[in-house]
């Protein structure tokens, strides 16, 4: 049974994943002074599913937000950030996947930037696996992943948090699209 | 009398310094013969993309200036970017806008609202630090300076013609390759 992940639990986790870009980056280019802060960026369309990560977000002085209006727009700053070399995640809803998807293609397929997607699945079952879920928006956003070759897993609980690094490195090892899948409402 | 989207570039080439540039659609042909150096990227697979990729670059860039060569249909398809730039607001960013009132790549089929959209109205109102248009090369050549030394965000909506070639006619390299090469340039400088 999945179950909810405290927001303190994604931005720790997220604050060590910047620690780790930062350094990857660091021996990527030696002679770049890296700015004291932000840590990263979270390219954010709001998301019910996460509002509470985005409210502690919004206490952080280390990352910094930035609020797009559309999630095409987030996949395109992504790729401003990849190329100036600063690390960065895309924080969305299911509905703004379906949304961006000639974006995602463009920018993280076609155009190999690393992206990492937090994902909400508003309106997932406690009870019943996504892809059998009642809803649409839930249901179809894994096979859509599918269809495009996104890797992508589940964050079904606490323990799950260690996916988040994991994942990033996957997409700066691919230079592509990775992409995590927040099964419950944070708390 | 409108500009000639490639006499613009030309006087902006003149005096970009280190700049970081974006140009896409028709923009993007006339530049790559202009300025055919490294430290471009072409918006090129994900439409309307230019505004938002130069926001990218430039807060990750915050200490060079970055120059987006925007079109007018494009920038309709991501007209919220507006709002997004400002909330950002980079002060190192400056968005041109080659106002031709067509899309030029797709057959110069009219753009909604025609020539009477304001973009300099759209970006003052949501927020941009400055935003004003400029009907003739005389008149940019003069601004150009200011304009790129002023506080960013910075909207510049210029009076164009049509383009000598478009992406359909001149191909370029793709994004994917762009993007590698300006960020090894960048990460080695």
């Amino acid at each position: 049974m999945p179950e909810s992940i405290p927001a303190s639990l994604i931005v720790d986790a997220l604050k060590d994943t910047f620690r780790e870009a930062r350094a990857a980056l660091a021996a990527e280019a030696p002679a770049r002074r890296p700015p004291a802060e932000p840590l990263g960026w979270v390219l954010s369309v709001p998301d019910t599913h996460q509002r509470t990560v985005l409210a502690a977000l919004d206490k952080e002085r280390a990352l910094r937000v930035v609020t797009c209006a559309t999630e095409d727009e987030a996949n395109a700053i992504a790729a401003g950030l990849y190329i100036g070399g600063e690390p960065y995640v895309v924080m969305i809803q299911h509905a703004g996947l379906y949304a961006s998807v000639n974006t995602l293609r463009g920018v993280a397929i076609d155009g190999r930037v690393p992206v990492l997607y937090l994902i909400g699945l508003l309106g997932r079952e406690k009870d019943r696996d996504p892809r059998d879920s009642r809803h649409s928006m839930v249901r179809y956003c894994e096979p859509l992943l599918d269809t495009f070759g996104v890797p992508h897993a589940r964050l079904e609980g606490p323990d799950d948090v260690r996916l988040v690094p994991e994942y990033y490195r996957l997409a700066w090892q691919r230079r592509g699209p990775a992409a995590l899948l927040v099964g419950l409402e944070t708390s | 009398m409108a500009m000639k989207p490639e006499d613009a570039l030309r006087e902006i080439a003149r005096v970009r310094g280190e700049a970081i540039c974006v140009p896409t659609m028709t923009t993007a042909p006339g530049w790559r013969t202009i300025a055919p150096d490294d430290l471009s990227v072409t918006c090129v697979g994900f439409m309307g993309g230019a505004s938002a990729l130069g926001l990218g670059l430039a807060l990750a860039r915050p200490e060079r200036r970055v120059l987006v060569f925007d079109g007018d249909g494009s920038l309709l398809m991501q007209l919220g970017s507006l709002a997004t730039i400002a909330g950002a607001a980079p002060r190192n960013l400056v968005h041109f806008v080659f106002k031709n009132a067509v899309y030029h790549t797709s057959g110069a089929q009219a753009i909604p609202g025609g020539a009477g959209v304001d973009f300099v109205l759209m970006a003052k109102g949501a927020g941009y630090r400055m935003a004003c248009a400029i009907a003739d090369l005389a008149e940019l050549r003069r601004r150009l300076p200011e304009l790129l030394r002023a506080e960013g965000p910075v909207l510049v909506e210029l009076a164009t013609t049509l383009a000598d070639a478009t992406p359909m006619t001149a191909p370029g390299v793709p994004f994917g390759a762009q993007v590698q090469a300006l960020r090894e340039a960048l990460l080695a400088g």
